[in-house]
């Protein structure tokens, strides 16, 4: 899932200042299920901040409303009328979600409240770790199901850089060497011999490095 | 007569078993809701913040001793959203001081009286809640926790 955070509250004061009447809109997926943008998360905000702004003495009118997914038009346009009554809206999606929402509402300015961080996954209740890097070009056939270019904080191809100790990152020790979990996994699999097979480096064409990417399902499309 | 200062208490039903015992220990300048829960982990961060909205001067949360949860982690899970959301009063300026968390043994009405005397006597240093709603010296005091927010007892284990 796409793991993103809440931005500081004052950051968000600030983007909002120029509003006294907004909608802060979350997003029932990704978003949500990290705590940074669903329901609850809209909820806990818009308090905050119409606390905030009567202790400033310029009290704010907050509308909440949270749609399955912001980055799908169909679901998007359930927010039409809510989005007209409001100045501004407040967009707890990732940075694509906000991008649909100002894309379909031209006329009313929409502003970014969490920072999208990551593809990841949820390791244990309230800790989400990086496991990609949407590169699109997936090698985790070659790698025993564990990324190395997005795992690895040197993004080796060929082999362990030597400095991790007991399976841990010379980077950082609180994350585990993604060549330590290769080797363990292939081992496991009895399959460490593909290792002896040499990986070229990376076409980063296929990731942003090249730019914007589209895809494209033909059956699709009409 | 109005008192001047208003606490909302979320508490466990293991430490009090209902408001008489916090009602009748109120400090002369604190008027108390009491907001009993099954277990602490019934508290939401949104009850909080939602309580200060409504009027109350300070909101305090009382579970039992770490240790000692009959659900095993509901007071831890009420100290961390306790300590996440006095950092959020803090970055809008609100003082997190107004947000109080105490673990407190099941009947022990000495330190009952003396938590609610420590907060009136932080009420009396930081005043009133700058963010709650306008309320005049004669006006009938509206709820400190808002109709529907009150946790109610659970059917099952709050998990």
């Amino acid at each position: 899932m796409i793991v993103g955070e809440q931005k500081p509250v004052q950051e968000i004061l600030q983007m909002v200042a120029p509003h006294r009447k907004f909608l802060i809109l979350g997003c029932g997926t990704c978003v949500k299920t990290c705590f940074a943008g669903g329901e609850d998360e809209v909820a806990l905000l818009a308090s905050a901040l119409r606390l905030a702004s009567r202790k400033d003495g310029r009290p704010v009118e907050i509308e909440e409303l949270t749609v399955e997914r912001q980055c799908e038009d169909a679901f998007i346009a359930e927010a039409a009328e809510a989005v007209s009554r409001n100045e501004a809206v407040l967009s707890l999606a990732c940075g694509a979600g906000v991008q649909a929402v100002a894309r379909r509402f031209p006329r009313s300015p929409v502003l970014p409240g969490v920072n999208t961080t990551f593809l990841g996954v949820l390791e244990h209740q309230g800790l989400f770790t990086e496991e990609c890097a949407g590169c699109g070009d997936c090698q985790l056939a070659v790698f025993g199901g564990v990324c190395p270019f997005s795992r690895c904080a040197k993004k080796l191809l060929n082999g362990p850089c030597g400095g991790s100790q007991e399976g841990k990152c010379e980077v950082d020790p609180d994350t585990e060497c993604a060549w330590h979990l290769i080797i363990e996994r292939l081992s496991a699999l009895g399959r460490l011999d593909q290792l002896r097979a040499y990986v070229p480096p990376k076409n980063w064409q296929t990731s942003l490095s090249g730019g914007p990417r589209k895809l494209i399902r033909k059956d699709h499309v009409i | 007569m109005e008192k001047p200062y208003r606490l909302s208490v979320f508490f466990c039903t293991r430490i009090v078993e209902n408001e008489a015992p916090l009602l009748s220990q109120a400090p002369e300048s604190v008027e108390i809701r009491p907001v009993p829960m099954a277990c602490s982990s019934m508290v939401k961060d949104l009850f909080l913040l939602k309580a200060l909205e409504a009027g109350a001067d300070a909101v305090s949360v009382w579970v039992c001793p770490e240790g000692a949860c009959r659900h095993v982690q509901g007071n831890l899970r009420a100290k961390k959203r306790v300590q996440r959301v006095q950092s959020l009063l803090e970055d809008i300026g609100l003082d997190g001081r107004r947000l109080t968390f105490f673990n407190l043994a099941p009947q022990d009405r000495v330190s009952i009286s003396s938590r609610l005397e420590e907060i009136a006597a932080l009420l009396a240093g930081i005043g009133k809640n700058p963010a709650g709603p306008p309320r005049s010296r004669d006006a009938e005091p509206g709820p400190a926790t808002p109709a529907g927010l009150e946790p109610k007892a659970p059917d099952t284990h709050p998990g």
